[in-house]
């Protein structure tokens, strides 16, 4: 897919892991696992909204595109 | 139809088991009764073709003596459309039967369901094709006067059968759509 998403980069910086992470947004581990390895479809806005304010960034911060060649 | 109605009730009925239930072991009695079905006509056309004495006795009464002594061929390719579309209609309900014991009514949205319903819309319209074919090539092979009646039972319904598999064609094709929206539905954060 073209969209990265740079949640582990993200986290790292914040020194916060997953299971933080997952408490604070109230999303499973297993949904932010998903997100986290690229296997998501689709991300809500409220979603993003949520991880934007737990790890207070952007969400350009988390997601970046990149075209396939 | 009442196979027709059958399927879609076990599709529709998501929360009672009861009715599930009921299906399954309804399913269960015309599957044996159609491998029982079958299995006949299997060993009376073994039969047919070592003992020809046995041609006037054969499964359920069927007599078709006149078209032996017209024409072996004709025979044999009446008997094998009554064959195979037997053996075709138990295989079908052995599909609807395992379905209904692998499938999960909590989360029914799956590709192996999308794939069995699939597999009934196939065998249902083959059956249908099939008997339609069988009925049409009769009537042209038939020595004048042969009483036709007899053979009825065996293909009586290719209309039914060709209607149904056009429906289960369209509910196979929304399901596979169902299965490709869950999908997208479990991956979206």
């Amino acid at each position: 897919m073209a969209i990265i998403v740079n949640l582990d980069v993200m986290m790292a910086t914040r020194k916060m892991s997953l299971n933080e992470l997952s408490e604070k947004v109230d999303i499973t581990l297993s949904n932010l696992s998903i997100l986290k390895t690229g296997k998501a479809k689709a991300v809500r806005f409220s979603t993003l909204e949520a991880i934007c304010c737990a790890l207070d960034c952007q969400p350009g911060d988390i997601l970046e595109f990149k075209p396939e060649v | 139809m009442f196979v027709t109605s059958f399927l879609i009730s076990l599709i529709m009925s998501k929360t009672n088991n009861f009715v599930f239930k009921s299906l399954l072991i309804v399913a269960w009695i015309i599957f044996v009764g159609l491998c029982i079905e079958a299995g006949g006509l299997i060993v009376n056309f073994l039969f047919n073709m070592f003992k020809p004495e046995f041609v006037p006795n054969l499964y359920q009464g069927l007599d078709l003596t006149q078209v032996y002594e017209d024409s072996k061929r004709a025979f044999f390719s009446i008997y094998s459309f009554i064959l195979i579309i037997s053996i075709l209609k138990a295989y079908l309900f052995y599909i609807v039967v395992r379905l209904m014991h692998k499938m999960d009514l909590s989360n029914p949205f799956n590709d192996f369901v999308a794939r069995q319903i699939s597999q009934l819309s196939y065998y249902t319209l083959s059956i249908g094709f099939l008997s339609y074919l069988g009925r049409h090539s009769v009537k042209n092979l038939m020595h004048p006067g042969f009483d036709l009646g007899s053979l009825n039972h065996f293909w009586a319904d290719s209309q039914a059968f060709i209607l149904m598999g056009a429906v289960i064609y369209i509910i196979a094709v929304i399901f596979k759509k169902g299965v490709a929206i869950q999908t997208e539905n479990e991956l979206t954060v």
